[in-house]
């Protein structure tokens, strides 16, 4: 390729490799700097802490050096320049899998794009662990012979600024013509989104001016030291497969015969779907893959569809599960309340995908604008091309009316102080173009992430609801309680005479049972405080029991329990009370043990008994029992499961299939044995992450009258 | 102004609003306070009076709610207030209760507004006066010009005797916002009608042209909704000097609803239309078919406009045949105009032609 047919293949596709204007560079070149260091450490299983500067080059308009910087495994020293200079390298397509998809060419687009608009090499320096020193290098791109070229490559210590040595990371240095904004389209905000979808990394960022100064800036400490679960490679689905790849497949293969080309290529084909496929299609079983015409190859995907086939394993996704969700949405918005589901994996057209949506009910976002909406595929942010994505189609195809939020003619985004988090995480995201910037429209994609963003409403509208009732109690509380007492004592004073006893004005004005629940965290202990105070303000002594929700599951205990309860099913406590007299009040207070600071925010209280209680909900029997029968039916499988001596499965929590309010059911997936297998520590933590999702879900179901 | 009531009376109305919230106490109910509805849909026309007034529609303020029992507590910190300024001999305005107020803990009020109207709500419940409370407002009265001598007494506790003609100047007699008896004298006049006039430009107009003297008329300044005291001296003047009442506004929904006021009762001050309002008055201008007749420059109603006109046709003191047509023209029309249009015709037509021709079908030139 000479000079002019380098600069001519990226002008022809600066636009898909994210380099059209000088706004969007930046950001690409961050981008892939940031992908890359995520993903690397994620395979060496290290938690990322990443860097990035901006600085605006002094007399030079438009000129920015980008530097990033990570903590990740380095890169092998015979391997930096295939890294950054790969330009026509080819990628494994006999497997796939769930990665983060650069953007057409990678980390390689930006050392071109710096070589071609400002003439400069990429300062590179990597430090693998096992080695003393660190190689430093300059890459840029040989136009004529069209391959990377390093220069100044030498062999030094690596310090960081305190003087410690740099045990291992990469760090790039950049410089390219691009211009630096804010806005919705921005590296701010794309670190932002990053951060919220990787709540395991820390990342900080600083934009320098000429002089030095800093203009701008953001720093995302990671709130979890749980890595993502490691993607699994699997082979491609025939129910997935499009004409193309089949006949790369086929020129390609080393097979000998057809059944085992089949077989060994695409998952879910036995040998005798095998064979069954290729009677259908006229093949010869016998037949060498090479010499498979098109035609033939046509009737080959026909058969496939006509075929039972088994669905692909879902077990190669990597969702980044609900709880964390919340964490990283929590640490980027201020929220009030944030709800969170990660659907169960399934199939469409043989690719399996996952869907995750959050929900973060904010404070001081702007009530009358839009919702801030936050796409995300594979745990890339998608920051152009809103209108066209299949994720924003699903977000104004929900009656959000319903659930709580304003939703002018029920079209468009919902307006209100909140953002929803929206999460498609599958080993084939089919995008509407090269641009990878909107995921295009899929039937069964977008009613997997209708049913979440349903789930989620009914989240905020419950929260609202109770909100209300809290608020509408507390005013209840301050009139009898604060303002009553003060009518009482100026009434007498005024007219010289003796106070009414209270007590049965009290009752008359309230003429109710009012429940009051608290959680809070106790920094000292390290325990979540939760309580609740029940108030008679009728004139007729009341008996009731009551039942709290807590998040039962291995780990974690009720500590200083201030009045002995009963396991009344998973995941709900209960307390038989005394007969409360009118006027009387009493309070059951609880601790958890086990959780961390923001696990657990609410909880319900239910009752059994007559009349009713505002603050609490009348329990639903028929649930109950329904759910002791699914809790007994899992322990019959747990036991069954045990007896074949899997010691894998016993610690864990099997598969929990919750029917849901509205029939669908939550799989929550137990993290895969190849995860446990690799991960050590880490994959037992992940296992406890999983496992709060479940009681999540478990809670889900306690919620009445949905 | 007070029809003799004895500050004993007023403290002893004041406690029977405590009273009522003791006894339902006593009975282990909610404190309530009873007062009569405020809107236009409970004013009667009082026949023996002449005037609107409250109907018999109670609504009953308990404190079942927050909203209302903090509404109780800070009517009870008002009655104490009030007390307290009765045995010391001290009074307050309106503005000052709601600074004072800030001290009154839960009883305290979110604006002055909230103050005002809970003091009028006492007013009504009590059928005092906001004089009898000690509490005045702060709004300025209006002004007059014309052949007319009052006797007004001054801080020293003088009488000071002033012709609104010979010894004020251009500005006229500044009407003090106390214009009882005890404070405030009708001595003499040579006048042969009042006209109350709205806006201050038409006023000076009328005073710079000499129309006072030219027509023996007495001039006053409402300054748009008129308070109380400048009501209330007008009804004195038609009472006491038996002198006709002329009222000239601008044509427009608002100077409708500040002639009611004047002449029939305004809705909230309805417990005591009896020393306000003057059913007497007349309405002279500028009307419905003047814009028309005199081809005024006018401006289109607005949304807001064509509302209050709507409300007023179901309004009782418009009920009658000439205001009926009069709304119904203007709504048909959908133009209102300002007195100063007449301008358009020269600085003089207001006091040479306009005023001579509408005061001569009254019969007053």
């Amino acid at each position: 390729m000479q000079q002019a047919s380098i600069s001519e293949f990226f002008e022809k596709n600066k636009h898909f490799l994210g380099f059209d204007t000088l706004q969007r560079s930046i950001i690409t070149a961050v981008k892939e700097s940031v992908d890359n260091s995520l993903d690397a450490c994620e395979e060496a299983r290290y938690l990322p802490t990443i860097e990035i500067e901006i600085h605006k080059v002094p007399g030079k308009s438009d000129e920015l050096l980008m530097i990033s910087q990570d903590n990740g495994p380095g890169i092998p020293p015979d391997a930096i320049t295939r890294v950054f200079g790969s330009l026509l390298f080819g990628s494994r397509f006999h497997t796939i899998r769930q990665t983060r998809g650069q953007q057409g060419i990678g980390i390689t687009g930006v050392v071109m794009y710096s070589q071609l608009t400002t003439g400069k090499h990429t300062h590179v320096i990597s430090k693998v662990e096992k080695e003393a020193t660190a190689v430093h290098l300059n890459i840029g791109l040989d136009t004529k012979k069209n391959k990377a070229i390093s220069s100044n490559r030498k062999r030094e210590h690596w310090f960081n600024a305190e003087g410690e040595l740099i045990p291992h990371g990469v760090r790039v240095e950049a410089r390219m013509k691009a211009k630096y904004q804010r806005g919705k389209q921005s590296v701010y905000q794309y670190l932002r989104m990053t951060s919220i979808v990787n709540p395991h990394a820390s990342i900080s960022f600083r934009v320098f001016d000429e002089g030095g100064a800093v203009i701008d800036g953001g720093d995302w400490p990671r709130v979890t030291d749980v890595l993502p679960t490691p993607v699994k490679e699997i082979r491609p689905h025939p129910h997935g497969l499009e004409i193309g790849s089949l006949q790369r497949f086929l020129r390609e293969s080393d097979e000998r015969k057809m059944t085992s080309f089949l077989r060994r290529n695409f998952s879910g084909v036995s040998m005798r779907a095998a064979r069954d496929i290729l009677a259908r299609a006229e093949i010869d079983e016998a037949r060498r893959p090479t010499t498979v015409k098109a035609e033939e190859a046509q009737g080959l995907l026909a058969a496939f569809r006509q075929v039972r086939i088994m669905p692909p394993p879902t077990d190669c996704l990597s969702p980044i599960e609900d709880l964390l969700i919340k964490k990283g949405l929590s640490k980027a918005i201020d929220s009030r309340f944030v709800s969170t589901i990660t659907r169960s994996p399934t199939v469409a057209s043989g690719n399996p995908f996952q869907v995750e949506v959050g929900l973060i009910f904010g404070i001081d976002m702007p009530a009358d604008g839009p919702v801030e909406v936050l796409r995300f595929a594979n745990r890339v942010p998608l920051m152009y091309q809103q209108g066209g994505c299949l994720l924003t189609k699903a977000i104004e195809s929900v009656d959000w009316k319903k659930y709580g939020l304003d939703h002018p003619g029920g079209r468009g985004i919902p307006k209100g102080p909140a953002a929803i988090l929206i999460h498609l995480a599958s080993t084939n995201v089919q995008f509407t173009s090269e641009a990878k910037e909107a995921v295009s429209d899929n039937e069964e994609v977008l009613g997997e992430f209708r049913l979440a963003l349903q789930e989620v409403g009914r989240g905020l509208r419950s929260h609202k609801r109770k909100s209300k009732q809290r608020e509408k109690a507390k005013e209840k509380f301050e009139l009898v309680n604060v303002i009553l007492p003060a009518i009482s004592e100026k009434v007498s004073a005024i007219l010289g005479r003796e106070e009414p006893p209270l007590a049965p004005v009290i009752s008359n004005i309230m003429n109710a049972v009012f429940l009051e629940e608290t959680t809070e965290w106790d920094p000292a202990e390290k325990v979540t405080r939760c309580s609740f105070q029940m108030f008679n303000y009728t004139p007729r002594p009341r008996q009731y029991t009551l039942l709290a929700t807590w998040p039962e599951r291995e780990g974690i205990e009720i500590v200083d329990e201030s009045r002995e309860g009963k396991r009344e099913a998973k995941g709900l406590r209960k307390w038989k009370m005394d007969t409360l007299p009118p006027g009387e009040n009493v309070t059951v207070s609880f601790a958890l043990d086990g959780l961390t600071k923001g696990d657990w925010t609410e909880f319900e209280v239910f009752f059994r008994g007559a009349g009713d209680i505002i603050g609490a909900t009348k329990l639903d029997e028929k649930l109950l029992e329904e759910i002791r029968r699914e809790e007994e039916a899992g322990i019959e499988r747990q036991d069954l499961l045990s007896t074949e001596g899997d010691e894998e499965f016993s610690t864990g929590e099997l598969d929990e299939v919750a029917p849901d309010a509205d029939g669908t059911s939550a799989v929550v997936q137990s993290p895969d044995e190849e995860s446990r297998a690799d991960g050590g520590a880490d994959a037992e933590t992940a296992q406890r992450e999983a496992s709060e999702v479940t009681g999540q879900s478990n809670l889900n179901d306690w919620r009445v009258g949905e | 102004m007070s029809e003799g009531k004895t500050t004993d009376d007023v403290v002893e109305s004041l406690h029977g609003v405590a009273q009522e919230m003791h006894d339902r106490m006593l009975k282990g109910t909610a404190p309530t306070m009873t007062l009569p509805v405020r809107t236009k849909k409970n004013i009667e026309f009082d026949k023996r009076l002449g005037v609107y007034k409250y109907g018999k529609k109670r609504t009953v303020r308990d404190a079942t709610s927050l909203r209302s029992a903090r509404q109780l507590l800070r009517a009870l910190h008002i009655i104490e207030f009030i007390e307290e300024m009765i045995d010391a001999g001290k009074s307050s305005t309106l503005r000052e209760m709601y600074y004072i107020s800030e001290g009154w803990g839960h009883g305290k009020f979110g604006n002055q507004n909230e103050s005002n109207n809970l003091a009028e709500d006492l007013e009504i419940v009590t059928k005092c006066m906001r004089e009898d409370f000690k509490l005045r407002p702060e709004e300025d009265g209006s002004r007059m010009i014309g052949n007319m001598t009052i006797n007004e007494r001054n801080r020293r506790g003088e009488w000071m005797r002033i012709n609104a003609r010979d010894d004020v100047g251009d500005s006229g007699y500044g009407v003090p916002y106390n214009v009882e008896s005890e404070k405030l004298e009708l001595v003499e006049h040579d006048v042969d009608f009042i006209m109350a006039i709205e806006t201050g430009g038409m006023f000076d107009r009328l005073v710079e042209n000499g129309f006072d003297e030219d027509f023996r008329a007495g001039l006053l300044h409402l300054k748009g909704q008129p308070a109380r005291s400048t009501r209330r001296i007008l009804k004195r003047m038609n009472e006491e000097w038996n002198l006709p009442i002329v009222v000239f506004l601008d044509g427009d929904p608002w100077s409708f609803r500040i002639f009611a006021s004047i002449a029939y009762g305004a809705i909230k001050t309805a417990h005591i239309s009896e020393y306000l309002a003057t059913p007497s008055a007349t309405y002279l201008g500028i009307t419905a078919d003047d814009i028309l007749a005199y081809d005024l420059p006018s401006d289109d109603l607005s949304n807001k406009d064509i509302e209050a006109l709507k409300a007023e046709l179901t309004d009782p003191r418009f009920a009658d045949g000439w205001w009926q047509q009069q709304i119904k023209m203007m709504l048909d029309t959908g133009k209102k105009a300002e007195q100063q249009s007449l301008a358009k015709y020269g600085l003089d037509y207001v006091t040479d032609t306009y005023l001579p021709e509408k005061l001569a079908d009254l019969g007053l030139s």
